[in-house]
């Protein structure tokens, strides 16, 4: 008996691979390295980011698959790995300095970063739903540690335990969709389940597995009925691990929720567009609503996460090449804006004492003029102010949602921004218009940090003046 | 072949049926004369104090987790092992990159006191 | 000698010949013929499996207490029966009419259920040895990984055990008997992988079937060096899985009483008792069969080797218990995280590389 080994291109792996050779790495030199130098082990994982992004632009252009169809590197999944490697090292510059701050100074930080970043990868490239199912796990359980890894705070412990007793969950709701994907098609490969849909259009069981598979991504993406965990673990965990998490794990679980639908279910668009149209809304509006009334930054921007991951949703039912692209673009959009707002939170922060409250941030402008037309910008670019990024992004996932006739969908879309303006401007009025609140005076801003939030504002007015380039490369569309 | 293990079952069933005969056996034989002072749990003669029923050192959770970890990952050479020939330089070389990604999880642990029972 | 290497085998041949043609007087359909047949012989195999394993058990019982009353220079067991032989059976008899004890505020249920799953795991291990040519109750192609799966459950009776018993001692003697047994567990795991690796197969059959010829010289225990290391660490592990002395931390009687034993009188005691002599057992007829050859031997029938070769593990198993002090519990984890399972592991990538290189210059 001979065995035939599968076609394991491992070249298309190439960006994960490097990343979790880069996490190993780190995870040893974390034994040697002495308490006073652990921030060179983030320094090491963002060269291993920089290195894995090369490979990954390296890729761009070819699309290939590998491991029998179970990963591909096509410019869908390559456009979010890079966005997802982005908002990774993005986050990794705003943590070096953090986690002194914090004092949970260990290296086990970058290495738990580290593999959610593979998870993440292989979670945007998956093409069978085993995989997809894997890479989720492999970004959540670093992720449930990250957010209680200020052991000694009962609020992070809290957040990580809340995260995972609710991941848990929801990876349960996940799996079971798979199991019954596979008992109507007899695969879990995307492109075959669509192949045994086509020739069998009435599918029962399938319906149900892609109701349990919506669930499981709705809870991931924190979509309206299943966003209940989203405000405790963001306003919990560290705020570095919530900037990661807040851009990462959308970008990712939003890559596997478009491919799902896209590659697989296209025969089933007419049922899901639908009830994913009605969860759009519900996501924007309550998001928004629930937004207004926090007096939290972190909590705030937690809804206005809820209340993004609606718009994304439009996008997704407008379907087709500009729903894809504009989706794309708006993540990139998103990723950079949302790291440059919690990362203006963590600039302006007193060691472990943060700006929490929108009335602490009174007067920021006067003391910290840079960061906060910073922070400004970065919650105007929110809101969707042009010429910003936020804005690009959804101009083109309304006006796609216009080109394939889901008109009403936009407007309800165009009218949630602009109630959400109401609440991006808060801190805004509050910081240019208040009288400094005592207390908050001697803050040295780390340059890290300040030079993750420069990088964070070129890159969203860049994309708000020029996005053709972004727009362009977002066009890639799947391998199938 | 599921039918392989049909003696199995037939295995449990008689040795339940055993246990079960030998503990009523024992009911019905034994004398049963309880008074308190026999019913207290054992504590070495004093009058017992407390719960017995109290909360235990972490030390006992993480050795689970070690080996809830090890014992999954050791289950991964069985297959490998039976098809060594098949699978050749190519299994090897698969397998001993597993058995690097497990050496690096283990020489962790070892480092960070994983193992140190004090 | 083919007469006697053939008399269970010929035996059971004949028995389901006798039974086909008892039931064909009743004239029933062929299928449901072959299949009353194959039940009834199924049964009557079990029950002589098990009857084996006690017998197995009483000797094993009677020989401790010689054993370590010699060693001890003492006399040991001789009133009933030649040479005390009888003792284990009066033994059983005491414990059966014993007063079964339920300590206040223990969970009936749990107390009651655990010394019935600790039974449960060595008998069902009993089932897929090859005791002698021809002679294996149940061969299941996935032999050793069955043995590896059943062997786990025992832990949780223990740990039922400690638990349900309402004592603090017996909590903690559960509690430690757990993380014992789950930390021996890995090496012992990982040392049967190279012999799996050697001979392709899982199947205990076939494991043996690998062992023979050559007088003795093709037992995996001579084929060094992988082969004699992967004995020596399954023989250490698994006398630290069973609880023996100097692996018995769950029950050290020093330290807390007799570990999850404490709450327990009578016939679940007994039960207890007998599950750690089965298991002690089942573990050295399991290192016979892996290691040294199994029912492999020149001259006498195979079930005799076995047997021989087993006790002979046994014997080597109670001269350790006799003369070695306990360890401490510290020492008992760092043996098997930081001794036994990296010299596994080592011993691993040897046959693995060692194998391959060995088949290129022809060996």
């Amino acid at each position: 008996m001979s065995l035939s080994v599968p076609d394991l291109n491992f070249r298309v792996i190439a960006p994960a691979l490097i990343v979790a050779l880069t996490a190993l790495i780190v995870l040893l030199a974390e034994l040697v390295t002495p308490a006073p130098r652990k921030r060179w082990l983030g320094v090491l994982g963002l060269i291993g980011l920089l290195i894995a992004a090369g490979a990954t632009v390296g890729l761009w252009g070819a699309p290939a698959s590998a491991f029998g169809g179970m990963v591909v590197a096509d410019n869908f999944g390559l456009f979010l790995t890079l966005v997802i490697l982005l908002g990774a090292a993005l986050s990794i510059l705003l943590a070096l300095d953090f986690v002194r701050a914090h004092r949970v100074d260990q290296g086990e930080y970058y290495v738990l970063v580290l593999f959610a970043v593979v998870g993440m990868i292989l979670m945007a490239t998956a093409t069978d739903l085993i995989v997809i199912f894997l890479a989720l796990e492999l970004l959540s359980l670093p992720l449930y540690i990250l957010a209680a890894f200020k052991r000694a705070d009962a609020r992070s412990l809290e957040a990580g335990l809340k995260y995972f007793l609710l991941g848990a969950f929801s990876s349960a709701f996940f799996l079971y969709g798979i199991a019954f994907i596979f008992g109507g098609t007899g695969t879990t490969n995307l492109m075959k389940i669509a192949d045994a849909l086509a020739k069998n259009p009435r599918n029962d069981l399938l319906l149900v597995g892609a109701g349990l598979l919506l669930v499981g991504f709705a809870f991931k993406v924190a979509l309206v009925p299943f966003h209940w965990w989203t405000p405790d673990v963001y306003d919990g965990a560290p705020t570095a691990v919530t900037a990661f998490m807040s851009v990462g794990v959308k970008a990712a679980a939003f890559g596997a929720f478009f491919r799902a639908f896209l590659v697989a279910l296209p025969a089933f668009a007419f049922d899901w567009r639908i009830v994913l149209a009605a969860l759009a809304v519900l996501t924007m509006t309550l998001g928004n609503v629930a937004a207004l009334l926090q007096s939290n930054v972190k909590r705030m921007l937690a809804y206005s996460s809820i209340a993004h991951a609606g718009y994304i949703l439009i996008a997704l039912v407008a379907m087709g090449a500009s729903g894809l692209s504009s989706a794309l673009f708006y993540l990139l959009a998103y990723t950079l804006t949302n790291l440059g707002a919690f990362g203006a939170v963590i600039a302006l922060s007193d060691g472990e004492r943060e700006r929490l409250e929108i009335r602490d941030w009174g007067g920021a402008a006067r003391q910290y003029p840079f960061i906060a037309a910073m922070f400004a910008i970065f919650m105007l670019s929110l809101a969707g102010f042009p010429p910003l990024a936020g804005f690009t992004g959804k101009f083109l996932i309304f006006s796609a949602a216009v080109e394939t006739g889901w008109a009403w969908l936009a407007v309800i879309g165009v009218l949630n921004s602009l109630v959400s303006a109401y609440f991006y401007l808060r801190p805004i009025v509050q910081m240019y218009m208040s009288e400094p609140v005592p207390g908050w005076d001697r803050i040295r801003v780390a340059p890290l940090v300040a030079l993750a939030l420069v990088l964070a504002l070129i890159g969203v007015i860049a994309l708000g003046l020029y996005p053709t380039p972004a727009i362009v490369m977002a066009t890639g569309g799947f391998l199938r | 072949m599921p039918v392989d293990y049909l003696p199995i079952l037939v295995m449990i069933a008689i040795v339940t049926a055993f246990a079960v005969i030998a503990l009523t056996l024992s009911a019905m034989t034994g004398p049963r004369r309880p008074n308190p002072t026999k019913l207290s749990p054992y504590e070495s003669g004093m009058p017992p104090f407390g719960s017995a029923r109290r909360r235990f050192s972490i030390k006992y959770y993480l050795t689970a987790v070690l080996f809830i970890l090890f014992d999954i990952e050791i289950i991964f050479f069985y297959p490998w092992a039976v098809l060594f020939r098949d699978l050749g330089w190519f299994g090897l070389s698969a397998m001993g990159t597993f058995m690097l990604v497990l050496l690096i999880g283990y020489v962790y642990v070892w480092r960070k006191g994983g193992f140190e029972w004090d | 000698m083919d007469f006697f290497d053939n008399i269970f085998t010929n035996i059971y041949a004949w028995l389901a010949f006798w039974l086909h043609e008892l039931l064909m007087g009743w004239n029933l359909p062929k299928d449901v013929e072959s299949a009353l047949v194959s039940a009834i012989m199924i049964i009557l195999v079990i029950i002589v499996i098990i009857l084996w394993m006690v017998l197995m058990v009483l000797i094993l019982i009677w020989l401790e207490r010689k054993n370590a009353a010699r060693i001890q220079d003492r006399v040991g067991p001789n009133r009933v029966g030649p040479w005390g032989l009888l003792q284990p059976v009066a033994d059983t008899i005491k414990m059966l009419i014993k007063e079964d004890i339920l300590p206040e505020n223990a969970d009936r249920f749990v107390h009651t259920i655990a010394p019935m799953i600790v039974m449960m795991p060595p008998v069902l291990m009993f089932a897929v040895i090859p005791w002698g040519k021809g002679m294996v109750p149940v061969d299941l192609n996935i032999g050793v990984l069955w043995i590896i799966a059943v062997a786990s459950i025992g832990t949780i009776g223990v740990f039922l055990g400690g638990y349900g018993s309402n004592n603090k001692y017996s909590l903690l003697g559960g509690m430690r008997a757990v993380a014992q047994m789950v930390s021996y567990e890995i090496p012992q795991v990982l040392t049967i992988v190279p012999i799996v690796l050697m001979v392709g197969s899982m199947s205990l059959v076939k494991i043996n079937e690998a062992q023979s010829g050559w007088f003795g010289m093709q037992w995996f225990v001579f084929a060094f060096p992988v082969g004699t290391i992967a004995f020596v660490v399954y023989y250490l592990s698994a006398l630290a899985e069973v609880g023996r002395t100097p692996f018995d931390i769950p029950e050290g009687e020093s330290e807390i009483v007799a570990g999850y034993m404490t709450e327990y009188s009578g016939m679940k005691w007994a039960l207890f008792y007998l599950a750690e002599y089965f298991n002690f057992f089942i573990v050295c007829v399991i290192g016979a069969t892996l290691f040294l050859g199994g029912w492999n031997g020149p001259i006498l029938p195979g079930y005799v080797w076995l047997v021989a070769k087993t006790y002979a593990l046994v014997l080597l198993g109670m001269w350790i218990r006799m003369t070695w002090p306990r360890f401490r519990v510290d020492q008992l984890m760092n043996f098997a995280w930081k001794v036994l399972v990296p010299i596994a592991l080592v011993n691993i990538v040897l046959a693995g590389v060692a194998l391959p290189i060995f088949k290129m210059i022809g060996f």
